[in-house]
Order: C-alpha cells, then structure tokens, then sequence
C-alpha cells in the first residue's frame, strides 16, 4: 500500500528507492555528477551540454529505469526559471531602438541580436547541463546517503545535520499543512476568497505552533536512543565496480573530446 | 529480594517551573516485569518515560540502575538500558531506509560496524521487516511504522523498554500482532512497561498496573486488585475490564465458584464455566 504522505510531493527518498541506480556507490555517484558538473560548466560549449543533457537522460532511462517524461517533468521546474533567466540575459531594455530586433512598447523597445540570443540559449544549456549532473545524484541517492558522503568529505557536521533535519522537516511541514488544509475543507473553510483568507492564515500560524511542537518530539525521540549531536546511520556496503570507472571516464573523454572538436 | 533493574525515588518534574507534571513519584521494576501504565491523558506517563530513559532531567528525585544511582552526566547509561517506543510512529522515524532507521540507535551506541550490521539484521528479522529494508519508512502504512519502531529499540538490545500507548492507531491486526512480539519479548526475559488507554488488554496481559493520576502513583499492584478498587479507577477516570465485569455478575448469581480468581482471557472464562458445570 503506498501510504499517501507527503502530498503530491514525491521525496528524492522514494525516487531513490524505485530507482535502478540506488545500488551505485553513493560516492562513485556524488564524484560522476561533481565531475560532471564542472566539465560541463568549463567547456562552455552547447555541444559539450547538450551531450550532458541527453547522455544523463539516458543513465536516468537505461539504468534507472525511469520514464524519460517524468524525468523531463522534474527537469521542467528549473527549465521554467533558466528560460525566464536566459530572456532577460538575451534581451535588453532601451528607450531607443537598438540591436537587430526591436520590440517597441510605446514607452520603451526590448531590443535583441542574434549574439545575445546564442549567448543566452548556451547559458540555458549550459545550466541545464549542470542541473541533470545535479539531478543524477538527487534522483538516484537517499538522502542520508549524500549526507554520510559529505561527511566522509570532511564537510562541518553541523553543516551536513542542518541540511538532512531541513530536508526531513520540508516533508513533516507539508504533511501537516495538507492535513490542517484537508481539515479546514472539510468545515468549507475555502468557500469563499474571505473565509479562505482566514484559513490561509489560521492554517499558517497552527503549522508554527505544530512544527515548534514536532521538532521538540523529534528531539525527544532522537536523543532518546542516544542522539548526542552527530547524525549517524549504517550505510549498506555498496562496492564500487570496475566497468562503472571505466564508464565515467569515457563519457568524461567523450566530454573532452567534443570541447576539442568544438573549440 | 531481587535487586530491581531501575528505581525510582520521589521523581519530580516540572515542564515549565511552575505546574508539576511528576510530583514525587517512586517505582521499583524488576527483571522480566510486565507492567501496564494507566491513568488518564495528562497524568504525567509519558514525562516519566522520558524521565526513565534520560532524555528529560528530573527537577528533583533519583533514579537509580541497578541499585547505583545514576548521575547528571551519566543519563546516557539509561538510554543505553532503557529504550522507548514513542506513541506517534512518525516523530520516531528520521533515516531515509528501513535499515538506516534502525541502524540509528546502535550507531549512537558508538558499537562497531559488524555489530551494527548484526543488530539491525537481528531486529529487522525479529519484526518480519527484512522486505522493507531498502524502502523508505515514511511511505510505509501505520503498522509497518510501528514494526520499524519497536525494531529501532530492538536494535539497541535494552534490557527494559517502555512503550508509550503502542497500541493507538493500530487496526485489529496490528494490535494482534504487537500482543504476540510483546509475549516473545517477555518471554525472552525482556521487561516491558507500556502505558495504555486498552484496560482489556493491560487486564490479559500485565503482571503489575500502575495508576498515574494528576502527576502521582496512586496505585500498583496486581491488576486484579488494582482494577477493584472503585476509589483508583474513580481518580484516574479509568474502567474496570470488561471481563473482570462479566466474572463479577456470574460470581454474584453463583454461576463461578465464590473463590475462584477471575481470568485473563475470555476462553479463560470458558474453561471455567465449563469445570463448573462438570
């Protein structure tokens, strides 16, 4: 039975557990996107991103095992803000027309040229690139995994606590708000923009009550078997295999090789 | 007399400095007890499990392990004897797996790797969860939440373990199915003291009651005689057991025996029924 908990939001925890690719080393995985990333963002080439794009795409696909529309359904949220990023970056706004193409609004012209937009358009992919880098570690690896990678990372402990405590409280806050919303429904506390206003804010000032109330039974819980200030959990051995290195640095050639073809 | 596991002397606790959630409260627990927490919402049960397992530090009192008191510094030995098993599943569960979840205890026991690995495989088996092992525990259903719970504390090998009201939210199943890990745990020597609002079970199932009312013990003892006494349940709002009900009615028509003790089980009832009529 799949519990209905977290309210239309489907948690990375879920998406790693349906995912083919849980099994990887989480710190092969965390060391593919970081590479990754940062190929991406220096070859600075649309060629070198859209290889990014498509070629995670299909490690999402093949061994993930995930349908490529809701990949590109996750991917949508960030497209929608590099799109909107890129249009600004790709137009200028100008009390005289200017550039190749000129868009009077009768106060003042969006003017733009053809560089700009390549410009922009290489941002958007280039972006986009990096995003799927980051999208290959978040789909496939639970979140207490990347924490115990960063912390074998040396990474501030309490840096790497208030980010997994964040993480899971997101989804205790949005459970409990969809069932203060399910509640105030169900004494037709929306129907009308008056009564929903009053709700809205009844339903917000009870989550601040409620969350203060969860984290102290949280904590309770925690350092009720012996949680003393550092977040621990057994990580399942999960052994690096030979042909997966081998794999990363293919594809990292491939990436080089496209930058020197493009250059 | 056998030195009891945990003692407790005039435990006081007070939430806000002000009102006094424990006032004064002393209990002994023996190895192996099986003891039922009664009493009404607010009377202080679940402040004396956290005060029992050294997560709330008593504003006055003692508690005592082993006939050794324990000190300010040294609640972390309780947590590592005494283990709760928190009421509401999802305040319990923080790791994103299964196993992670119940790795959680015994990686703050600071134990090896290997013994982690035995543990958690240990407590996981012991609650029929090995399925779920990879699954993250918040898309599991009530039960399922429950079972990862009690595996948590399993996993931790306290020798006495509080639940508080284990029961609420579980359908029939469930319940039936926590009765039958509670009976293995006791069996296996494990010393269990739930809170419950289920009087029919804490009757079937408790060696001892205790009665939490406004903060105090107002009564322990058998839960025969606990569940008589008119002026405790009065206090503590609390109702007699149905089956202790039912034998009171037979006994005063004489269909049982005037000296026959009343018993836990309604096929214990039967079996006594019938050596009557025989």
């Amino acid at each position: 039975m799949r519990h209905k908990h977290s309210h239309g939001v489907r948690s990375i925890d879920h998406l790693a557990y349906t995912s083919g690719m849980s099994g990887w080393n989480p710190a092969f995985k965390t060391v593919l996107a970081a590479g990754t990333l940062v190929l991406c963002l220096a070859a600075n080439r649309p060629a070198v991103s859209l290889a990014v794009i498509a070629a995670l795409a299909a490690l999402q696909k093949i061994k993930g095992g995930m349908e490529l529309r809701d990949y590109f359904g996750l991917l949508r949220v960030p497209l929608v803000f590099l799109l909107l990023g890129g249009l600004a970056v790709a137009c200028d706004l100008s009390f005289a027309p200017a550039g190749e193409w000129c868009l009077s609004l009768h106060w003042f012209y969006i003017c733009t040229d053809a560089g700009s937009i390549r410009f922009a358009l290489a941002l958007v992919l280039k972006s986009l690139g990096a995003v799927s880098a980051l999208y290959l570690l978040a789909l496939t690896t639970a979140a207490c995994e990347f924490v115990g990678v960063l912390r074998r990372a040396h990474l501030p402990g309490l840096l790497t606590e208030l980010m997994y405590l964040i993480y899971r409280f997101i989804f205790v806050l949005l459970d409990t708000h969809g069932r203060m919303r399910e509640a105030a429904g169900a004494r037709l506390g929306w129907r009308d923009f008056r009564t929903s206003c009053r709700s809205f804010g009844g339903t917000a000032a009870g989550l601040l009550v409620v969350s203060l109330r969860k984290s102290r039974a949280y904590y309770d819980a925690m350092a009720a078997r012996g949680y003393d200030g550092a977040l621990c959990f057994l990580e399942e051995d999960k052994p690096l295999r030979a042909a997966q290195v081998a794999g990363m640095l293919a594809f990292w050639a491939g990436l080089v090789l496209l930058r020197i073809v493009f250059a | 007399m056998e030195q009891p596991v945990l003692q407790v002397r005039d435990l006081r606790f007070s939430y806000d400095g002000k009102g006094q959630a424990l006032g004064g409260v002393s209990l002994d627990i023996r190895a192996g007890e099986r003891i039922a927490v009664l009493g009404p919402n607010g009377a202080g049960k679940s402040t004396f499990f956290l005060c029992l397992n050294g997560v709330l530090t008593p504003g006055s009192g003692e508690i005592l392990l082993d006939g050794k008191p324990v000190g300010k510094k040294e609640r972390k030995r309780l947590c590592e004897r005494v283990g709760i098993v928190f009421q509401n599943a999802d305040d319990q569960i923080i790791a994103s797996t299964v196993a992670a979840e119940v790795s959680f205890g015994p990686m703050n026991l600071r134990l090896p790797k290997e013994e982690v690995v035995r543990r958690v495989d240990h407590a996981l088996d012991y609650m029929d969860l090995q399925a779920f092992r990879a699954r993250p525990p918040h898309e599991l259903s009530g039960g399922e939440k429950k079972r990862v719970t009690i595996a948590d504390i399993l996993a931790m090998e306290s020798e006495v373990i509080l639940f508080d009201e284990p029961a609420a939210s579980l359908d029939p199943m469930g319940e039936e199915r926590l009765e039958a890990v509670l009976g293995r745990l006791s069996d296996e020597g494990r010393t269990l003291v739930i809170s419950t609002h289920d009087m029919d079970f804490a009757f079937r199932w408790a060696t001892r009651a205790v009665v939490f009312a406004g903060g105090q013990v107002i009564a322990d003892g058998a839960p025969d005689a606990v569940f008589r006494d008119a002026e405790t349940l009065r206090r503590a709002h609390l109702k007699p057991p149905a089956l202790l009900e039912v034998f009171d009615m037979l006994r005063a028509r004489g269909l049982v025996p005037a000296d026959a003790v009343c018993p836990r089980t309604a096929a214990g009832l039967e079996a006594l029924l019938d050596s009557g009529r025989a």
